[in-house]
């Protein structure tokens, strides 16, 4: 999509939302809409702009997520604190991870990043004296904005969203800095922009330690929202999967699309378990199974992106640019 | 000391099963270089077809194993048809998607089928254990290892000596030179991904009396089929057996010596020294992993 | 006084030996050509020369420095830029984003790379192109964009893989002349090429290769009459 104002359309709607609308219910949304689309598109700085798909970034999320977590139930430290913390170890984790994307090809480099949330959910699970084990952390709230204890939804809305601009502010670097021309021509023949004198190793491993690092920030967020973190969920290949699918949906590779994905996938759980009530395996079964469908055909059909898929479709405009 | 032969024979017997999964995974990648994503659920499936015989129609899984073969067999054709012939040619991130779908899909569809409770199929015989030699095995798991080894030994001598395991071969080769000589690469891929489901869905089957079943159960040991895998080299099939017996290996070994706990993390992290240290693996073709076809 | 010289050049694949004991020299401003059949290791050359693959042993030099063993990128940022004989756009850019690609490894301003990139297509006879996408162009557009990228980072020394490969006849003059504009423009450039009539049209000087030795090095007139040269590539018919 040429130009920001659908970006700024979105955004002005999210800031007004809680304005214009006090229901719970719906400022619970918005705000899991915004830190989807955050991590969707910290996803996509890796996956959609470097294109080093990984099926494995629950593992930065939930080292963000505990690392906030554990600081503040062991040490009683902030979250902000936190934040930084998760951010520095994903970083690390990222480089590794990166180190491994030069190595490593294709489907190879996808294994090894579900091998690494792999290992830090067993460890998460496992270690009973240090991380609770498989019980999880509740994360204890105490009122102030030091503690990011704020119970006031609207707040939290106006939190996240800064977090969102800044992503989607990042992305749109990646599309039209020096960086972002470069990390392009990695991204379609690596070997011809290496001939160029772009260094594209550097970019590679750079790109996946900066996406590590935002999508810890997002998971430390999502913890102290949501109150509790829980192994199975944080680290899962599932949630990782959710990331690149909100990504592919919205538009993989574009700045604004892992917010649209994100937005789509949010209304349609909430849509389902509205009309279903409550929240069964079956339900969860219902909307991965349609998760799952889509992929498999957007894939074939829709590479860009479901968004842009539409876009054209309408403007009947040939499209550029990459592809899952 | 006398825990040595009871560690040997567990390896020996978890590996010969592993080898099955792993087999059909590494034939899959070799011919199609296509890594199925989607391998648990089969496995998956392969067991809640054993568990709906067992339960509704009283059959016994080896029974069902025999009856149930062209089910499976038709199953892996059906999902090429549907899910993987149109993306044969497509990108490797679009193959890696289109598998991690239908994964999920598969996933799910159990999941809303069948509950997320675990299923156990409580044969007669399940509790028997057979001993000799100062070493105990449950009866279910020397069956399966039995089957196991046969099906893997009948995939070694097709591929080997009958006229399509080695269509099949040089397809994996090289599959322009393939197409050139008259070889119809499309078949040859629909038969490829219906015999790699086809080992997995057994496996599946008989490992039923032996595990319990739930729809997610996929993963665990697709994971352990990808460490085989690449450890022996992606596409590599005799690779792939004796990966899946150093990968038992370290599993039984390391549960005796720290404990089923933290097992997983164990072979979990030598896939990752093995991707870090040596990713085309033990007799896989250096620099494979880096060109990626 | 050369600029670009390689030394004792040795490359081996398991048992095939691609290049043996190779040694020319490159002087500033010079157009050397390189012939030899399919198979004598002139691309291998290339991809050591670009730092694709590392020798076995033997040295590269550029301006007196050392250019063996080291990344491609770095080897491009010394320069020393080339061009692929299998044409690798970057499909899913525009022709001027590919050119910018370029351009931006010696300026770190987006606005002075297209503008350069712009130019630069001018230059090549892409001007009206510049804003389709890379993978619309036929294979002479190819060659040209592939041409045009590899000057905008402003090189020293050029590498083309096959000029005229798989480009129709009416395109072929147009590149030549482009290929003679360049070097009298002072550009110093290798060129593999099978087409002799182009290369001995405009080279200084000939390199052949054949099983991957060097055979005879030289001018045009020379190489084409050296009897080594004309067994193991030319055949007798060239000569008559």
């Amino acid at each position: 999509m040429r130009g920001t104002w659908p970006a700024v359309a979105f955004f002005a709607a999210a800031a007004l939302g809680p304005i214009v609308v006090r229901d719970a219910f719906f400022l619970d949304g918005l705000i899991l809409i915004l830190l989807w689309g955050a991590s969707a598109a910290a996803w996509n700085v890796a996956g959609g702009y470097a294109g080093q798909v990984s099926l494995g970034h629950a593992a930065f999320f939930g080292l963000g997520a505990y690392s906030a977590a554990l600081l503040g139930t062991r040490w009683g430290v902030s979250p902000w604190i936190g934040l930084v913390v998760g951010a520095v170890l994903a970083t690390a984790f990222g480089f590794v991870l990166g180190f491994l994307s030069n190595r490593l090809r294709g489907p190879y480099f996808v294994l090894a990043t579900i091998a690494f949330s792999q290992v830090l959910l067993i460890v998460a699970s496992r270690w009973r004296g240090f991380t609770s084990g498989s019980e999880g952390i509740p994360v204890p709230f105490r009122a102030g904005f030091w503690t990011l204890g704020i119970a006031d939804k609207r707040v939290w809305v106006y939190l996240v969203l800064v977090l969102a601009v800044l992503l989607y502010l990042v992305q749109l670097y990646l599309e039209r800095s020096r960086r972002g021309y470069q990390l392009a021509a990695v991204r379609e023949d690596e070997d011809a922009a290496l001939s160029l004198g772009v260094p594209a190793r550097r970019l590679k491993v750079a790109a996946i330690a900066a996406s590590a690092a935002l999508t810890a920030a997002c998971g430390t967020l999502w913890a102290q929202y949501v109150g509790f973190v829980d192994p199975y969920y944080v680290f899962s290949v599932d949630l990782s999967i959710r990331f690149c699918l909100a990504a592919i949906l919205g538009g993989i590779g574009t700045p604004l699309g892992p917010f649209l994905g994100a937005a789509l996938i949010t209304m349609l759980e909430t849509s389902l378990r509205a009309r279903f009530g409550g929240i069964g395996a079956g339900l969860v079964g219902i909307y991965l199974i349609i998760y799952g469908v889509v992929l498999i055909v957007m894939v074939r059909f829709a590479p860009h992106g479901l968004v842009p898929w539409i876009g054209d479709r309408l403007r009947w405009r040939p499209r550029l640019g990459p592809t899952a | 000391m006398h825990a040595i032969p009871q560690l040997l024979a567990s390896t020996i017997l978890l590996g010969g099963i592993y080898a099955l999964i792993a087999v059909g995974l590494t034939l899959i990648f070799g011919v199609m270089r296509i890594v199925n994503f989607a391998h648990g659920e089969f496995l998956m499936l392969g067991m809640y077809l054993a568990f709906w015989a067992f339960t509704l129609l009283g059959l016994d899984p080896y029974v069902t194993l025999v009856l149930g073969l062209p089910v499976i067999f038709g199953g892996g054709w059906l999902s090429y048809r549907l899910v993987m012939r149109p993306v044969i040619h497509a990108s490797h991130n679009v193959q890696v998607f289109t598998t991690v779908g239908l994964s999920i899909a598969l996933q799910a569809l159990a999941l809303v089928l069948w509950s997320a409770d675990s299923q156990f199929v409580r044969t007669s015989y399940y509790a028997v254990v057979v001993r000799f030699g100062g070493v105990a095995v449950n009866l279910a798991q020397l069956a399966a290892f039995a089957v196991a080894v046969l099906f893997t030994a009948a995939l070694f001598v097709f591929m080997r000596w009958s006229y399509t395991g080695k269509v099949m071969r040089a397809t994996a080769q090289d599959r322009h030179a393939a197409a050139l000589m008259g070889i119809d690469t499309g078949r040859v891929f629909a038969l490829t991904w219906a015999v790699g489901i086809t080992c997995v869905g057994v496996a599946g089957v008989v490992l039923a009396p032996i595990y319990p079943v739930y729809p997610s159960i996929g993963l665990q040991f697709v994971l352990i089929a990808y460490v085989a895998v690449v450890l022996g080299g992606l596409g590599d099939m005799v690779g792939a057996l004796i990966a899946s017996l150093v990968v038992a290996f370290v599993e039984v070994v390391g549960s005796y010596v720290i404990g089923t706990a933290w097992k997983e993390v164990l072979y979990l992290l030598l896939f990752i020294a093995i991707l870090v240290i040596r990713p085309a693996g033990l007799f896989g073709q250096r620099g494979a992993e880096v060109i990626g076809t | 006084m050369s600029l670009l010289s390689v030394a004792g050049i040795t490359k081996r694949f398991g048992g095939v030996t691609a290049n043996r004991d190779i040694s020319f020299d490159v002087a500033p401003g010079e157009l050397v050509g390189i012939i030899g059949p399919n198979g004598s290791g002139k691309s291998t050359l290339f991809e050591i020369i670009s730092g694709f693959y590392r020798p076995d042993a033997g040295e590269v030099r550029l301006d007196g420095g050392p250019l063996t063993g080291l990344s491609p990128d770095r080897v491009c940022r010394l320069g020393v830029a080339r061009t692929f004989q299998k044409l690798r756009p970057f499909a899913g850019l525009t022709v001027v984003d590919n050119v910018m690609v370029g351009a931006l490894t010696r300026t770190h301003d987006v606005r002075h790379a297209r503008a350069r990139a712009r130019d630069l297509l001018d230059r090549v006879g892409l001007a009206e192109k510049a804003d389709v996408h890379a993978r619309t162009l036929s294979t002479g557009q190819r060659k040209r964009l592939e041409l045009a990228r590899a000057l905008a980072t402003e090189p020293r020394v050029l590498l083309l893989d096959e000029v005229t490969g798989g480009v129709d006849q009416r395109s072929i003059p147009g590149l030549v002349q482009l290929v003679r504009d360049l070097h009298r423009g002072g550009l110093t450039l290798l060129v593999i090429e099978h087409n002799m009539r182009v290369i001995t049209a405009v080279a200084q000087r000939i390199v052949a290769l054949y099983l991957g030795e060097k055979i005879a090095d030289g001018t045009p007139d020379v190489v084409t009459r050296d009897r080594r040269v004309v067994d193991a590539y030319l055949g007798q018919a060239y000569t008559q």
